[in-house]
């Protein structure tokens, strides 16, 4: 073979041109392209300039930060800053509404636990997160019942909060155990009782002794607390929001599922009930579902029963969010290929089984970003429960503006009240498309 | 023996059991269940309503309609006085109610088409502007979005006396928005017959433009010449009639403006907020439909040499349409039930001036809360009925 072989070397490309890469490059191609688009980037600049400005001058530079009165601002500044003092003032309201002040720490112990419920969903190395999830769906609301309402509680509502209880414990036991001995708790239990050479009978009965003995602990703590009771009609302000819109979320999930598979059924007559439900609680507004349960469903109960207001409220709110629900579920449902069914019915599985194991996992996880948007849309409808005389965050905040101190002060509690919405919507559609991504990358690999 | 002595008792055994896994018998089994469990439900909620309304002595039928109402209506499009019956008032909040929807969905319709080309913008300043204010105003509540464009703004606004004059005739204060009124004079009626035959005219030009395009392949400029037809000819008649329509321009008098049309500030905010909050919505459809082109569509119109707007006209909007109607007129639905907060401001829409006006002072809350139910439901299946027939028309026609 001749050693001399000529290979031909390329020139090395030369640099693209200073002006189209880089900061430069980016800047000429965004903004400054041709002449209507340098137009476009001076107009851009020009509203945000405007709009940033006017915020930042009225909410900040010519803001007033102490006063006692909303004379004492409109005297200081008139009507170009912001009065945060009557804000201020009433914050604590808007976050617990009239909740008794010395209580208030349950509410704040509620949602704590709620907040340990959740946490090992992000712990990397725990394997059964959707226990965990079903659990605080499930048990959750049991114990925070108790912390919000307080009262009187009979045996078994001391059994059910127990319940609750000791399902927090299982979810940190379990998140312990699997992440540092990398084994599900019931094993841990059974191997450090040394019991891992017993037959299963003998494993599942020690595994539900150690539960008992849990849930017999729980039962003497829950027992040992007594919470004075803290009536709904005190209930306001962000902790108001959330309950409300926590309870429609959990509720309107599994309920739409439900009325979606009812609505697909091959049974006539389930699906003519599912479909008249769904049609009727979506085609009207939820004032008006509001308004017919607040006035009806002191009639339709038996009489001499009463519904306090906030329940009312809580049931429309709830069949209101299911009949949605189901539609964004149908759509999922709709969307998996016939053949899924197919291969269900050739492995002999049955309809349920063919549901919960094949079609529904596929179906939530493509409606996610819809389902996330509808939770996004309940949490924000949630402040419609004002019209019926429920003071949530927005009323809270409307109620400033009528105090006598403050009177007129509407803007600036709106302001803040609009910033605590924002921050918790944005933050769900984020987590959501977030998600979105994490399972298409799943997918499309 | 013994083989089939235990082949006969499992038979019997399992005829039971066959039963219960036979689908047949749980599919009949299971809808029976059902239908007596809602259907009890729903005779023991009637039950209950009926011994209820017998304790408080209220009944629950519709003789109360030919009864006077015997209260005031701030704004109705109808006429009304307060000795009217609760028939009209039904009738007013509905005007009203499709008045707020009609208006709000317009406004809603361009915004959203402004904001949605403007996200698609390749200027980035631009789509930076346009994704804050989708962000911003879709994540928070429309009815904090209502109030407060009602107290922070609307109910702020000067008095008459120091009205914000927009254009002339053009009045904003905190009694409302006012704007001249049309006044139509003698032959005002001819004039409308010229409109409507000449609309109808342009329309013709154009359906037979479309059917020579497609026969002969020769293009003819219909929708200018049509547009040029519906401006030219009523303008003719009008000068020809001798001007037979004046404006009734509002003017101060004394502490309040009289003459021409106004609205109140209620309205000016549910129109704002409705408006600014669907106008969101609508730009990200809008977005997502044009996004939804291929880009082979354009690739292969530039190969084919179509001009510029023909590529807009004849390949993407077509297709983009098909994307963007269905959520589109799911969003005016939800403009429609979403004027029902009117009921917040004080604005007299269907739900504050029937569902709780009325229903508080005649108590009839039954047939109320039904008629309610039933003119959202009636406005909504119509649509979705339309709808249908629409998206079987639009289909991708696969061959």
């Amino acid at each position: 073979m001749p050693n001399d072989l000529q290979v031909f070397v390329p020139a090395p490309d030369r640099p693209a041109p200073l002006d189209s890469t880089g900061v430069v490059g980016w800047i000429r191609k965004n903004l400054f392209q041709d002449i209507p688009n340098t137009l476009m980037t001076i107009l851009g600049a020009y509203i945000l300039f405007v709009v940033v400005g006017a915020v930042l001058n009225w909410a900040i530079f010519n803001a007033v930060w102490s006063a006692n009165s909303r004379r004492e601002c409109l005297d200081a500044v008139g009507r170009s800053g912001a009065c945060w003092p009557g804000v201020f003032v009433w914050f604590e309201n808007l976050i617990y509404g009239l909740y008794p002040k010395d209580q208030v720490w349950r509410i704040n112990v509620g949602f704590l636990a709620l907040v340990l419920w959740m946490v090992p969903l992000w712990m990397p190395r725990v394997v059964s997160k959707v226990a965990i999830g079903l659990s605080a769906v499930a048990l959750y609301p049991l114990l925070a019942s108790y912390f919000f309402l307080g009262g009187d509680k009979g045996i078994i509502w001391t059994a059910l909060i127990a319940a609750g209880l000791t399902g927090l414990i299982w979810v940190w036991a379990t998140a312990l155990s699997e992440t540092f001995k990398g084994k599900t708790i019931g094993v841990l239990v059974v191997d450090s009782l040394g019991q891992a050479d017993a037959d299963e009978a003998r494993q599942r009965l020690t595994r539900r002794l150690a539960t008992l003995a849990v849930f017999i602990v729980a039962c003497l703590i829950i027992s040992s607390l007594s919470f004075v009771e803290v009536r709904t009609r005190f209930w306001g302000g962000l902790f108001l929001t959330l309950v409300i819109s926590g309870i429609g979320i959990t509720f309107s999930l599994p309920a739409g599922i439900m009325l979606a598979l009812g609505r697909r059924s091959n049974l006539p007559v389930i699906a003519m009930f599912s479909t008249l439900f769904i049609e009727l609680f979506r085609s009207v507004p939820l004032v008006t579902i509001l308004f017919m349960f607040n006035t009806m469903l002191p009639l339709f109960m038996p009489a001499g029963t009463e519904v306090n207001q906030l329940l009312r409220a809580i049931v429309a709110v709830c069949l209101f969010a299911a009949a949605y629900m189901a539609e964004i579920i149908r759509g999922g449902l709709q969307a998996i290929p016939k053949g899924q069914y197919e291969a269900a019915d050739a492995l002999g599985l049955t309809y349920w089984q063919t549901t919960s194991q094949v079609v529904l996992p596929q179906a939530l996880k493509i409606m996610i970003p819809a389902i996330v948007g509808n939770f996004i849309g309940l949490f924000k409808d949630t402040t419609l429960v004002s019209i019926i005389g429920l003071f949530d965050l927005m009323n809270m905040a409307r109620a400033i503006g009528e105090d006598t101190n403050w009177l007129g002060l509407f803007i600036e509690p709106f302001f803040v009240v609009s910033m605590i919405y924002f921050v918790f919507c944005f933050a769900m559609s984020s987590y959501s498309i977030g998600l979105e991504k994490k399972l298409a990358a799943g997918r499309d690999r | 023996m013994a083989i089939t002595e235990t082949g006969r008792n499992s038979d019997a055994r399992s005829r039971f059991s066959r039963a219960l896994y036979d689908a047949r018998i749980r599919a009949i089994v299971l809808q029976v269940l059902t239908f007596v469990l809602v259907v009890g439900t729903l005779i023991w909620l009637t039950n209950n309503t009926m011994v209820n309304l017998q304790a408080r002595n209220m009944s629950a039928d519709f003789g109360f309609l030919d009864v006077s109402a015997g209260f005031g209506i701030g704004f109705t499009l109808i006429p009304y006085q307060e000795g009217d019956t609760y028939l009209r008032v039904f009738f007013v909040g509905i005007m009203n109610t499709l008045l707020v929807a009609v208006v709000a969905i317009v406004f809603a319709t361009i915004l959203g088409l402004i904001v949605g080309l403007a996200r698609l913008s390749n200027n980035w300043i631009i789509g930076v502007v346009a994704r804050s204010y989708i962000e911003v105003m879709r994540n928070t509540p429309l009815l904090l979005q209502i109030i407060a464009w009602y107290f922070g703004v609307f109910n702020l606004l000067p008095r008459p006396r120091d009205s914000v004059e927009i254009l002339n005739g053009l009045v904003l204060n905190n009694r409302g928005f006012y704007l001249p009124a049309p006044v139509p004079e003698t032959g005002f009626a001819i004039l409308m017959w010229v409109l409507l035959t000449s609309v109808i005219g342009a329309i013709a030009l154009h359906i037979w433009a479309g059917r020579r395009l497609e026969k002969t392949g020769k293009a003819f400029p219909s929708i200018l010449s049509g547009i040029a037809i519906v401006i030219v000819v009523p303008t003719l008649a009008y000068a020809f009639l001798g001007q037979p329509l004046s404006w009734d321009v509002p003017v101060l008098q004394g502490f309040n403006y009289v003459g021409g049309m106004s609205v109140p500030p209620s309205f000016c905010a549910l129109i704002v907020a409705l408006s600014v909050y669907t106008s969101c919505f609508i730009a990200e459809i809008v977005r997502s439909g044009i996004q939804s082109v291929s880009k082979g569509q354009l690739e292969a119109a530039g190969a084919l040499n179509l001009p510029a707007n023909w590529t807009l006209r004849r390949v993407v909007l077509p297709q983009a349409m098909r994307v963007i109607i269905p959520p589109l007129i799911s969003q005016y639905l939800n403009v429609t039930k979403n004027s029902s907060l009117a009921i917040a401001i004080g604005f007299p829409d269907l739900v504050s001036v029937w569902m709780n006006t009325s229903l508080n002072q005649s108590g009839r809350a039954i047939p109320i809360v039904a008629m309610t139910m039933g003119f959202y439901c009636a406005v909504s299946l119509s649509v979705s009925a339309i709808m249908n027939v629409y998206n079987k028309r639009v289909q991708l026609k696969e061959r």
